[in-house]
């Protein structure tokens, strides 16, 4: 029988409606063929983007905006919202709008046009990590922002649309409902038992150790408990931290660890799966949030959203989570 | 006398472009489909383009990467009726995005500038 099930921050419903027998490689995924021809993130055609707002790699004394980086950020070069000008807030009647402020950048997250975000060595994953900190520190101190949103989106069906590996962030001047939402439910379930909902989480998930996929010293990656698709994964700190740009190198060396053992897993498990990754983090300027938890949800594209999902928000997963986490805990093991 | 190939599935586009170019001092030539924008690249040589995006076939982007791929120097300005595509960074080949509107003055002023009227 169907089950439902309620995720324990947002409240959302979702239904678990399995498919008696579904394996994983009932998901099998067409290789898409790369299709060449001129790349404006490929190392040589720095003139094509929009001047560089971080670089890592170069030597000393090479400019900026030419070749020998490792990791380079850009502006959006046409972007969806513009970076200058003021807010200018206004209310007309009852509906609000503002100027159309942000900044939308592009982390291009290897030189090498080919590589895979997932197998990329872990000194070239660590700068990606790296980079996401340092610019969420950096448009922190603009105070027209209220939040960035860090995601990537690998895979013509979940969006890419460059094959060169890249990841993309967004600065807002309001603060995203979803993130909006997380909070409110997080408040709550702190108001009401004094601890962070999140920490709550890992120490029951490590308990049970049935949802856990992998976790190292510093990290925890399980399927969660009410997961939107098939082999939904978060990643956590384990140690409670609201602010993902507030951490240490040598925790994002312990997180590059987790997410390329993750990622290597869900490949291990279903060959090329299309996938998008959020970072969810606190808002800009806040202090830090006893109740809130930063993390890192990677949703492969594997379901439709249709007028079902649409209307009611409530998501149908033929996969349980207990079962995704087994096999993403044996996918390497079956590979060796 | 500068050359403009105008690529655009939409006759009537393509007649509006030619008479309003022709008028500026261009000369035109279009092609209806990404297939055919291809062959008269090599064999015509434009001086600058104007790329649709959603076009049966071959679509704009694929279009313009392959353009690039064989003159990155060359002028491609899109236009689409559509400013999302904007959020697709293959778009980023390009030299400039226009928004279609009966308004053509953006769209001259981008082909000038890059032509160096």
């Amino acid at each position: 029988m169907p089950e439902l099930r309620k995720d324990p921050v947002l409240g959302r419903w979702i239904i678990i409606a399995e498919e008696r027998g579904k394996r994983p490689t009932d998901f099998i995924i067409a290789e898409s063929p790369t299709t060449g021809g001129f790349c404006p993130l490929c190392p040589g055609n720095e003139s094509t983007t929009p001047q560089e707002v971080l670089a890592y790699g170069r030597q000393t004394g090479q400019g900026a905006n030419t070749p020998g980086w490792k990791v380079r950020v850009v502006p959006n070069k046409y972007p969806a919202l513009v970076i200058e000008g003021e807010l200018d807030r206004q209310g007309e009647g009852l509906y609000d709008k503002m100027n159309g402020i942000g900044a939308h950048e592009v982390i291009i997250e290897s030189p090498r046009h080919d590589d895979v975000f997932a197998d990329l060595p872990p000194e070239q994953m660590l700068l990606v990590f790296k980079s996401f900190r340092d610019r969420i520190f950096d448009l922190e101190k603009d105070d027209r922002f209220r939040y960035v949103l860090v995601f990537k989106n690998f895979g013509k069906a979940a969006g890419a649309s460059l094959e060169h590996s890249h990841s993309q962030l967004v600065a807002l001047p309001i603060l995203p409902r979803k993130i909006f939402s997380e909070m409110e439910g997080a408040i709550s379930y702190y108001n009401y038992k004094e601890r962070c909902v999140y920490c709550d989480i890992i120490r029951q998930e490590i308990q049970q150790e049935v949802r856990v996929v992998c976790q190292n010293e510093h990290f925890i990656t399980i399927t969660p408990f009410a997961p939107r698709t098939p082999f939904e994964m978060w990643i956590l700190p384990k140690e409670h931290n609201s602010a993902y740009h507030h951490e240490n190198d040598s925790k994002l060396v312990s997180l590059t660890e987790i997410f390329s053992e993750s990622l290597c897993r869900l490949d291990a498990c279903i060959p090329n799966v299309p996938y998008n990754f959020v970072l969810h983090t606190q808002p800009l300027r806040s202090d830090p949030l006893k109740h809130y938890h930063y993390h890192f949800e990677i949703v492969p594209k594997l379901t439709s959203i249709a007028g079902f999902e649409w209307g009611s928000g409530f998501y149908i997963n033929p996969m349980p989570p207990e079962k995704a986490s087994a096999y993403l805990r044996e996918s390497l093991e079956r590979l060796s | 006398m500068k050359k403009i190939l105008i690529v655009d599935d939409e006759e009537g586009i393509q007649i509006l472009y030619q008479e309003e170019f022709e008028l500026e001092g261009y000369k035109v030539v279009s092609a209806l489909t990404g297939e055919e924008a291809l062959v008269k690249f090599d064999a015509e040589k434009p001086d600058l383009v104007i790329l649709d995006i959603q076009m049966p076939g071959i679509n704009g982007i694929e279009v313009l990467r392959q353009m690039k791929s064989k003159n990155p120097q060359l002028p491609v300005i899109l236009s689409s009726a559509f400013n999302e595509y904007k959020q697709d960074l293959g778009a980023w080949a390009s030299d400039d995005y226009i928004v279609k509107s009966a308004d053509m003055t953006a769209l001259k002023e981008a082909v000038n500038k890059h032509l160096k009227k």
